[in-house]
């Protein structure tokens, strides 16, 4: 018996639910917010199936009967957000006309959407303000004083929200143009919260230290010692001219800032800003038992969290050997003799060093 | 103009500026109250306009301050832009700044607030004033009374040294409260 009682019951629960449904979706009136709704949808089917010029006038009115279908159910029956006198249905319109507004047919939802949402949906609020009665027949009226003010503050309240977002999104867009600021320590920081975790390595230096070693190599490899070694004195940076693994940085570099650039405009590119705070050196240290270490390093010079700076470093050993002459060695003065070449063999990973750069040798 | 960038739909910002954030809202709490106290003080409003008036002037210089941050940002030289960035990432400036700079900044960013406060401020009052009173006024006015005139350029300049009292008010607060906080961190 308990149980055909419940079953009748849980009935009686769909039923209701059927009926809340069928208020919802049927339209009691031909002139109702859900034909509008009904009318949007049709349009948004129509404008699929649609060639070009006319989908785009087509799906124009769908997106006019959605605004004006939801702006009239929300204002029917108006839940207001707790605490304040912004009814929700005025943000779910706001959001529908931001999209509307500044969506793209790539990307339908933009910054500029979000940024502008909260200020659409307060000037949605106060429209019917200045409206009196419903329907058609209305007429135009200034609110009353107390109502001018809670509009007021209202709209002031939503445009900092909106410039809030704005400045999420600007923050943003600093961190990806300055992408090695992320390895730094964010922890004194006041204005910024460090929402992911701490990178291993910055990554642009690291990226241009990776790309000098072949380059290095391929000068080196199985040259002459003599010029090898002449090669190494020139490679540091002197108080007078750039060294030869500085030119090589600064190709690097310069690729590097071509490759990461978005297009702007035509012809324009705007390549990582960090990218000019990474500078390139070496530093050529005599190892026991013959050969050298040629440190690699890319120091950082733009905004960091501490007053020292810090450099990366990738080394390199580089070795004589000696090995036959054959066809590629030039003057050979009798065959069978046995020349001495470089071997250079580099680490795998730059190593980051908290320090500034060490002095010149 | 404003530079949006692509919406990252799944990938959040590595950084979230909620200093930044409750700063500007702290600064808000703080203004808000001094400068509706020196409106009733001064220009003798009850406390509910007044405090109407002090909400409307610092939330509208508030946004447009913010508005005209973002409409300079993109098209400030790097140099610059990576002096803000290490400011607002690191709270230093990246070394070679010059004081003069700072300080000009700084007094720019005050008078400008303090003008937009005022303009701010008149319209806020003319926003609570009803139709039909303006009406009345503007023929008292046309009708000449150079008293009435006098009164009228007294209110003004009232108004006006109210707002920079106001200003300067919160801005020393909340210019006290930061260097309390950056004394703290050291």
């Amino acid at each position: 018996m308990q149980i055909t009682k419940d079953l009748f019951g849980l009935l009686g629960i769909v039923e209701s639910i059927y009926e809340r449904i069928k208020k919802i979706f049927i339209p009691p009136r031909a002139y109702s917010w859900q034909t509008l709704i009904y009318l949007s949808i049709f349009s948004w089917i129509m404008s699929s199936l649609a060639g070009y010029p006319i989908k785009n006038v087509i799906a124009f009115f769908g997106w006019a009967f959605l605004i004006a279908g939801t702006s009239w159910y929300t204002t029917d029956q108006p839940i207001l957000i707790p605490g304040t006198n912004m009814p929700i249905g005025a943000v779910i319109t706001g959001f529908l006309v931001s999209v509307f507004a500044f969506g793209h047919e790539e990307d339908i939802i933009t910054t500029r959407t979000i940024v502008l949402w909260p200020t659409i949906s307060a000037l949605i609020t106060a429209i019917p303000e200045f409206f009196e009665g419903s329907g058609i027949d209305y007429k135009r009226q200034i609110p009353k004083a107390e109502v001018r003010q809670r509009i007021i503050v209202l709209v002031g309240c939503c445009l900092i929200l909106s410039a809030w977002i704005q400045l999420y999104f600007t923050v943003d867009k600093w961190a990806r143009q300055y992408p090695s600021l992320l390895f730094d320590d964010f922890s004194r920081s006041a204005f910024v919260i460090k929402t992911g975790t701490r990178r291993q390595l910055p990554e642009n230096g690291a990226k241009i230290l990776n790309r000098i070693q072949p380059l290095v190599q391929q000068q080196l490899e199985a040259t002459p010692w003599s010029n090898v070694e002449r090669w190494l004195i020139e490679a540091p940076n002197t108080k007078n001219s750039l060294g030869r693994v500085n030119a090589l940085g600064r190709q690097v570099i310069q690729d590097l800032s071509r490759q990461s650039g978005k297009k702007v405009r035509e012809n324009q590119v705007e390549s990582l800003e960090e990218l000019r705070y990474w500078n390139v050196d070496a530093r050529v240290i005599n190892r026991k038992g013959g050969g050298y270490r040629l440190d690699l390093l890319a120091s950082w010079d733009g905004p960091r969290s501490a007053n020292k700076s810090y450099y990366l470093r990738k080394s390199c050993q580089i070795d004589p050997i000696s090995r036959p002459a054959d066809v590629s060695t030039v003057n050979i003065k009798k065959p069978g003799e046995r020349i001495t070449v470089a071997e250079i063999q580099c680490d795998r990973a730059p190593k980051p060093i908290p320090e500034s750069l060490p002095p010149k040798q | 103009m404003l530079d949006f960038v692509g919406f990252p739909f799944f990938d959040v910002s590595p950084v979230f500026p909620l200093g930044a954030i409750l700063f500007n809202f702290l600064f808000f709490t703080l203004a808000i109250p001094i400068e509706a106290y020196i409106l009733t003080n001064r220009l003798k409003f009850d406390k509910r306009t007044s405090i109407f008036y002090s909400i409307a002037i610092n939330l509208f210089s508030g946004a447009i301050g913010w508005f005209v941050f973002f409409l300079i940002e993109p098209i400030l030289p790097p140099e610059i832009r990576s002096e803000i960035v290490s400011y607002f990432f690191f709270n230093r400036p990246g070394g070679n700044t010059s004081l003069l700079i700072l300080m000009m900044t700084a007094f720019i960013i005050f008078f400008s607030t303090f003008l937009v406060k005022f303009f701010l401020l008149k319209m806020a009052l003319m926003s609570l004033r009803e139709p039909g009173q303006v009406k009345q006024e503007a023929q008292i006015i046309g009708r000449k009374t150079s008293r009435r005139l006098g009164r009228m350029k007294l209110q003004n300049t009232s108004i006006l040294t109210t707002v920079l009292i106001g200003n300067s008010l919160s801005y020393t607060a909340i210019t006290i409260i930061i260097l309390v906080i950056t004394t703290l961190q050291k």
